[in-house]
Order: structure tokens, then sequence, then C-alpha cells
């Protein structure tokens, strides 16, 4: 009895010697990420990867009507670089009461933006700044020159749990057809969460919906918000990027807080 | 106004007359910190520049109608988006310069300037921001 269990003892032991080795090895040479989608076929998945140019050359800049028309005349650029229609249709939120509540009592001063907090979909891609698609096999990484941001969009099947609440909330993403599908949640309250220019703010409800697609040398992308505490229904709009100049390198942002706060001076105070 | 920094308050023109309504900046509402329907013109001598994001600054040290030094301080494009070097604009420089004024009473902020040497000749573009250059 004794030999036996010796025996097994010393079986026992090899075995955890040869998964320690086993592990060593993996450790030092990680095998590359499970990709847990359904396999597309070789050449499926839509080649979107490269630095892509968000300047004024793409699309019109975030304003207070950009990308949130209420109007828009004819033939004005659209953020996916179309002329509007004679019909053009307003895309601008439909707020509930708590939303407008917030918008009234709202000081601009307070916006996070003023201490270089960064800023988020849907806003994050509307400033004037260029940004990477990098596709590896069981993620995207989206990498924007503006605020230094870094989003990843899991391909793998992994889901958030209450741990991943975070300021880019967190992403996964699969591909369709000639698509991908990002779906965003996870995100923590924001004072200005929705967008720079209209004092909406966005909850731990938002959920923010893209479809990247190339369509000839754009990439373009539909974006679709929801956000129960603040939005009606959820809104959406499609824009464009154009390729970065050849061989454009994104540049470090690096927000000087200095910088970011000296026009809050000049905003006339709106409480004591 | 003999010296060579001044403001010119009769410079204060409606919207569009001079410089057109274009937002200034992207990182924020410009609206909430300049009152883009007015120009005003100022002069005074580079003080210092700093070009950094979200925003690069000119400080100006200029005078106002009473005679009291008074410093402007002028908001223009990103390093990303910023279409002049330091030595544009070198320490010591007499400028003109027109934009939109800050809001708030007794502030001295400028944005979507225009700059000009003493003798009138342009630098650089308007808010001293640059496209990024066609492939």
């Amino acid at each position: 009895m004794r030999s036996t269990i010796r025996r097994l003892s010393s079986r026992r032991s090899v075995g955890v010697v040869v998964c320690a080795v086993v592990l060593l090895a993996m450790n030092r040479h990680p095998l590359p990420a499970v990709n847990a989608q359904s396999a597309p076929a070789a050449g499926a998945i839509p080649d979107l990867s490269g630095v892509w140019d968000g300047t004024r050359r793409s699309h019109p800049i975030n304003s207070a009507t950009i990308p949130w028309a209420r109007t828009m005349a004819e033939g004005a650029i659209l953020p996916d670089g179309t002329p509007a229609g004679k019909n053009y249709v307003s895309n601008f939120p439909e707020l509930n009461e708590r939303a407008l509540a917030f918008q009234k009592i709202f000081d601009e001063p307070l916006s996070p933006k003023y201490d270089c907090q960064p800023s988020t979909p849907p806003a994050l891609e509307f400033d004037p700044f260029n940004m990477e698609v990098v596709q590896w096999p069981d993620r995207v990484l989206l990498r924007y020159e503006k605020d230094d941001q870094l989003r990843t969009v899991w391909l793998d099947g992994r889901q958030p749990t209450a741990l991943d609440y975070g300021i880019q909330g967190f992403s996964v993403g699969r591909y369709d057809g000639n698509a991908l599908l990002v779906e965003t949640t996870h995100y923590v309250f924001d004072i200005t969460g929705f967008d720079d220019y209209n004092g909406i703010p966005s909850s731990q409800q938002k959920k923010v919906t893209e479809r990247y697609w190339r369509e000839g040398e754009q990439l373009k992308a539909t974006v679709t918000v929801e956000d129960p505490m603040f939005l009606r229904k959820p809104t959406s709009y499609t824009m464009r990027w154009l390729p970065a100049p050849k061989g454009y390198k994104l540049k470090a942002f690096e927000c000087d807080i200095e910088a970011a706060r000296l026009s809050v001076q000049f905003i006339p105070p709106k409480y004591k | 106004m003999t010296t060579g920094s001044r403001m010119s308050v009769a410079a204060i023109v409606a919207a569009g007359l001079l410089l057109g309504v274009t937002p200034a900046v992207a990182h924020h509402s410009a609206a909430a910190a300049y009152d883009e329907t007015k120009n005003v013109e100022v002069q005074g001598t580079v003080k210092r520049v700093l070009v950094r994001n979200p925003h690069s600054w000119v400080f100006l040290d200029s005078t106002d109608e009473k005679g009291q030094k008074v410093e402007w301080q002028i908001e223009m494009g990103g390093t990303t988006s910023m279409a002049w070097t330091k030595e544009a604009l070198p320490v010591g420089a007499a400028v003109k310069v027109a934009g939109h004024p800050s809001r708030a009473p007794g502030s001295h902020g400028l944005t979507g300037a225009i700059f000009n040497k003493a003798d009138g000749t342009p630098i650089g573009p308007r808010g001293g921001r640059g496209e990024t250059p066609p492939r």
C-alpha cells in the first residue's frame, strides 16, 4: 500500500514537473490568442487597418451642430463626406427630462476635458485628429491621437464583468461580412459623455454600437448611441476617415494641464 | 496711443465683417469662452509661446486704453495641427493680432486669431492652424 502511494506520488511529481516545464515554455513563447468567433474563411476579414485621417480634410469637425445637426442646409457636407440632401432629417438626440435638467444646470468649467480627462465615443472620433486601426486575430485596437486613447475591441468572445467599468467602457466585436461590428458598454458616468458642445451627460447605461467598413479608400463608420438614462431613443450618425499621408505615424497628444485649463478663466461664471 | 502696444477697442466689429464666424477650437465649445460675433485687434510684443495640446497659447504684453499693462492670452490650435513653430513668433516680436475676444468681464483672451507683423506682413494662417498635408 505504502509503495503504491509512493509510486502515485512519484508519478504526480513527474506530472507536476512536466506541467511546469510546459507552462514555462508557454510563458517564454506565448501562444497566439484563440479566436473564439466563428472562424471566417481566409481573406474574409475586411482590411480596416491603417492610419486614418480624421482632420477637416475628411469631415466637418465637432461643433454645436456636428455631428448632431438639427438642420442642415442643402449641399452642406455631412460627417460622412456626402452633401446633405434637400430633405435632411435631424439626428439631434431626443433628450429625456433628466437630460434636459442636466443641460440646464450644466456649467462649462465642470467639463472634465479642462483637466485633460479624455473624451469618449461618440465625441472621441470627432475632434480633428488621426487614428489607427490594428487588426489582430483576437482583437482590434483602435488607437486615437486625440487624448492618447487606446480602445481594445475583443473578438474572442469574452464579456465584461462588474470590474470592467472604465472611461472607455468595454468593447466586444465581430466581423459581419465586410464590416466590423463593435459594441461598447460599461462606461462610467461622464458629465459630458455625449459630446463636447451640448452639455449632455452619459450614464453607466450608455451603449455605443459601431459599424466600420471600407468604401473605396475611405473608412466609414456608423455610430449609434443608446442611453436610457438620458436619451428617449437611440441616435446615430455616419462618418468617414481618409487615408493618412503615407508614412504618417500617430503623434503623442500629451495633454498639458496648463494649456487645457487656461480658457476656463474666459467663461463668465454661471454660479457664485 | 504712442506705445508699440495698444488695444484698439474701436476695432470691435460685428460678426463676419473681418474674420467670419468659424469654430476656433475643437477641444471645447469656443462659444462658452469667446464671443465669436465680435472681433478685436490688439498690438503687443510676444512674451511667451506655449505649443501644447489640447491648445497652444501665445502670451502678449500689451497696454490697454488707460495705459495699463495687460497680458493677452491667445488660444491657438493644438500641436498636431499647428502650422507654426516657435521660431515664427520669437519672444519680443512686435505683432498685431485680430481675433474673437473672451467673454468674462475684465479678461484678455482671444481666439481665431490672425497674426501680422508690426508692418502688416501676415504671419501664418488663422489660429496658427494648418491642415494635414495631402497624400
